[in-house]
């Protein structure tokens, strides 16, 4: 393996692929950044490109689009509340407040260091244990993914920071919204008025622009003589001591929590996300902080979503099967230049594998060394008055969305849920809930019908096959459990305390 | 003012194709035809298989036509949002559509859509492949034959993958299936690399989609193809059974790729796009892009391509009806 990652190193750092590889951690930054916009437009963009160029030098800089865009997504998130891309939604909720408190440069510095410590354990995950992680991907099926995001669901209602009742409200709502559409399974349009625009359902970058950032910026409509531009100082762009501190372990905890859920399918950068917040919030100290500033809620999910890129690559470069959208475009990549992903992939096109691996290490440190410098750039933007600013960011915003699907209803999907998520936040309803709810609800129906065509209609045979009696069982036992412990007393506060 | 104009500047490959859109035409009273940009749009997100397709003959058509053809992806809705972007273009040969089978001949039976058979004119087939069916190295069939008798004996208790319900696939199977008396339970998944990745995990029985994606586990032994829905064999794939063996060869589907237009193109236009678009696929190039992943090169007449389109129409409808998929 040593000589192969040796060789693989060559390959990387041959002066034109260090050059492909910045290009794409460059671009994925800025696609990153740009609110709407996110990886699979970066990809879209800058695949014809890649056309005339070697297969490896392809792979090298369309994968670094693909992780690059993890570190840029958080940043409108944190300093506008605006989520750059799904992966960081959660982000907004503690990285906008401590912008807030003038702690935005403590923010950014974190999610970059978070973000290369995530990004180079899943290398390392890759590099190592890509053939077995990929066995045991297979074995989980329609029934397996059920219960996993069934797991999924139940740590959500764990993320919300006002009364329970509340929260199992907006999830509530947000399963409802996740059956707008074609039916997954018989095809039939199910809420859809008749308007072909809504057969999709609804666009989740453009609810989650809406109930964040539009929602946002009127609220701050209202005292808009109060919103002072933030004057950062150089003391307050470094992060303290005890902010790294803090920060450490919710990393170290978001790398293996984005590792593992990479392996959900689809969606596996969004979900890391929130578990992982939910884990913080759930052992830390302190909870009560989460929401108002605590560094570890977004120490952790920023840390996760970099760490699910290693094993999202995993099935495509094993299996020749893309798991996410992002990768899809990746096998696009090389199937144009003739090579089949599949199992003979890295016994005969070991150049490919270990010239990604090695290229992945470099790019992720390209992107540490990119992003600490544009912490002060990109703080200094709260600078710019709120007048000019809020109208800027929105025309960024319709931008960005139409230019995903070139359709305009999404723009009215984000206006509408900004008025929305205007209404919620005056009444205290958190919204993150609601948009992980419409995510998760779709692949919960549809990863459930699955299984249950495959077993016949039996619910007794979703617990055939290894990972799915593990699975299935682990979430009846967590909820047995729960309910036990309040049946007893020990806990009073299901929920309500986290 | 000066950061939003750079900033704007960043995202203008986003925006070249809404100027190309709105940039207006210049009719004059006897234009020549081509006089600016063709755009194809194709009702898929950029960067998959059929989006390829079409950037690919995009590339060819253009120097053929003396003028720059561009690709523009309107996805949605399962291609029809595109569908009906294209059928509601202005008919002077400037804005075309790429499309595959479903959004014409499939979607509308099980959907309502704003456009029937005659709302286009069918320009040019590029290219087809057919569909496979495949089993695990241990299924207890061997060919074709053992493979339609299994599945006969043991009615239902089968599932294949396929690409949706009312998609392509199903759809192919469907049709095959019904007059041998094939009964098999169909698994919806998004595509077919969510069909493979089931299918190597065992969780379901059959694999059925395009012979591209199942081809490196066929080569590798672990997987074996015993039916393929073409009236004709393939070379790739021996084991596999074609529809004139199973004494069925008029109930063949096809993937395909073609060339539509609005309905009101001129003759004369229409002539010089089907020419250019048949030549463009009959290309060297293009014919090795193509074969490499075992399709078929066409480059069919308008006229054959408009026969095929209400062919299928027709026996999609049938099928439908028969499965009791379709509106209700």
């Amino acid at each position: 393996m040593m000589s192969y990652l040796i060789d693989g190193f060559a390959l990387a750092l041959r002066p034109d692929n260090l050059l492909y590889c910045f290009i794409g951690v460059f671009w994925g930054t800025i696609v990153g950044v740009l609110p709407g916009l996110g990886p699979l437009a970066g990809l879209t963009l800058l695949l014809p490109l890649t056309f005339h160029l070697e297969p490896a030098s392809a792979i090298i800089m369309l994968a670094g689009i693909f992780y690059g865009a993890m570190y840029g997504g958080s940043t409108t998130s944190i300093l506008l509340r605006m989520p750059g891309e799904a992966a960081s939604v959660i982000t907004c909720l503690d990285g906008h407040e401590m912008a807030k408190q003038g702690r935005a440069g403590p923010a950014l510095v974190v999610v970059a260091i978070g973000s290369f410590v995530g990004g180079t354990v899943s290398v390392v995950g890759l590099m190592m244990f890509a053939p077995l992680l990929a066995k045991l991907m297979l074995q989980v099926g329609p029934a397996a993914e059920f219960a996993l995001m069934v797991f999924a669901l139940l740590v959500m209602s764990l993320i919300g920071t006002g009364h329970v009742l509340k929260t199992v409200t907006m999830i509530l709502l947000g399963l409802v919204i996740g059956t707008i559409g074609l039916d997954p399974i018989t095809g039939y349009p199910r809420y859809t008025f008749g308007l072909i625009e809504l057969s999709d359902g609804i666009s989740f970058v453009g609810m989650a622009l809406g109930l964040f950032g539009v929602s946002e910026i009127l609220l701050n409509l209202e005292n808009i003589a109060n919103v002072k531009p933030i004057r950062p100082t150089l003391k307050s762009l470094m992060p303290r001591w005890q902010d790294l501190r803090d920060a450490a372990p919710s990393i170290g905890r978001g790398s293996a929590i984005g590792f593992l859920f990479g392996f959900i399918p689809g969606i596996s950068h969004v979900i890391s996300t929130f578990v992982s917040y939910a884990v913080e919030k759930r052992i830390s100290k302190h909870p009560e902080q989460f929401g108002h500033g605590a560094i570890a809620g977004v120490a952790g999910p920023e840390t996760a979503n970099n760490a699910t890129t290693g094993s999202a690559m995993i099935p495509l470069l094993v299996l020749g099967i893309p798991a996410i959208p992002a990768t899809a475009i990746l096998l696009s990549a090389l199937m144009i230049h003739g090579l089949q992903p599949g199992p003979e992939l890295i016994s005969k096109h070991p150049e490919i594998f270990w010239g990604l691996i090695a290229s992945m290490y470099i790019g992720n440190f390209m992107l540490l060394i990119l992003n600490l410098p544009l912490v002060g750039l990109f703080v200094n933007l709260l600078r710019v008055p709120y007048a000019y600013l809020a109208p800027t960011v929105l025309l960024f915003c319709i931008i960005g969305i139409y230019s995903v699907n070139t359709n305009a209803s999404d723009i009215l999907i984000m206006v509408g849920f900004g008025l929305l998520g205007y209404l919620l936040r005056k009444f205290k309803f958190d919204a993150a809930p609601l948009l992980l709810a419409v995510v998760l609800g779709e692949r919960i129906e549809v990863s459930l019908r699955r299984a249950l065509i495959i077993s016949d209609g039996s619910y007794i045979g979703l617990l055939q096959g290894g990972a799915s009696k593990i699975f299935v069982s682990a979430v009846v036992l967590l909820v047995v459990l729960q309910f036990v412990a309040v049946l007893l007393g020990y806990r009073k506060k299901m929920f309500s305390d986290v | 003012m000066k950061n939003f104009r750079l900033s704007l500047r960043s995202s203008l490959p986003v925006l070249a194709v809404a100027a190309g859109l709105l940039s207006g035409p210049t009719v004059g009273a006897a234009e020549k035809y081509p006089s600016r940009p063709i755009e194809i749009i194709v009702p898929t997100g950029a960067g998959g298989g059929t989006d390829l397709v079409f950037r690919q003959l995009a590339d060819l058509v253009g120097p053929i036509l003396g003028t720059n053809v561009v690709v523009s992806n309107r996805p949605g809705g399962g291609g029809v949002i595109g569908t009906i972007a294209i059928t509601r273009a202005k008919p002077d040969g400037y804005i075309l559509g790429g499309l595959w089978n479903a959004p014409l001949t499939m979607t509308p039976h099980l959907n309502p859509v704003p456009y029937t058979p005659q709302d286009y004119l069918p320009i040019s087939m590029a290219d087809t492949s057919p569909t496979v069916l495949c089993t695990k190295k241990d299924f207890p069939a061997n060919n074709g034959k053992e493979f339609i008798d299994y599945l006969k004996k043991n009615p239902n208790k089968f599932t294949y993958g396929n690409d949706g319900v009312g998609g392509t696939i199903q759809l192919t199977m469907e049709r095959i299936f019904l007059p041998l008396g094939v009964k098999a339970r169909a698994v919806p998944f998004s595509g077919a690399g969510e069909t493979l990745k089931n299918f190597l995990g065992g969780h379901i029985d059959i694999y059925g989609g395009s012979m591209t994606t199942i081809l490196p586990y066929v080569k590798d032994g672990s997987a074996k193809c015993l039916l393929v829905t073409s009236p004709r064999s393939v070379s790739s794939m021996p084991d596999a059974a074609n529809l004139t063996e199973l004494g069925v060869p008029d109930r063949s589907t096809l993937l395909w790729h073609g060339l539509i237009a609005p309905k009101g193109l001129p003759a004369d236009r229409a002539a010089l796009l089907e020419k250019a678009f048949q030549q463009a696929a009959r290309s060297p190039q293009f014919r090795e892009y193509m074969e490499s992943r075992g399709i078929t090169v066409e480059g069919s007449s308008s006229a054959d391509f408009r026969k095929l389109i209400d062919s299928e129409y027709a026996a999609m409808g049938e099928v439908m009806a028969q499965i009791g998929l379709g509106k209700k």
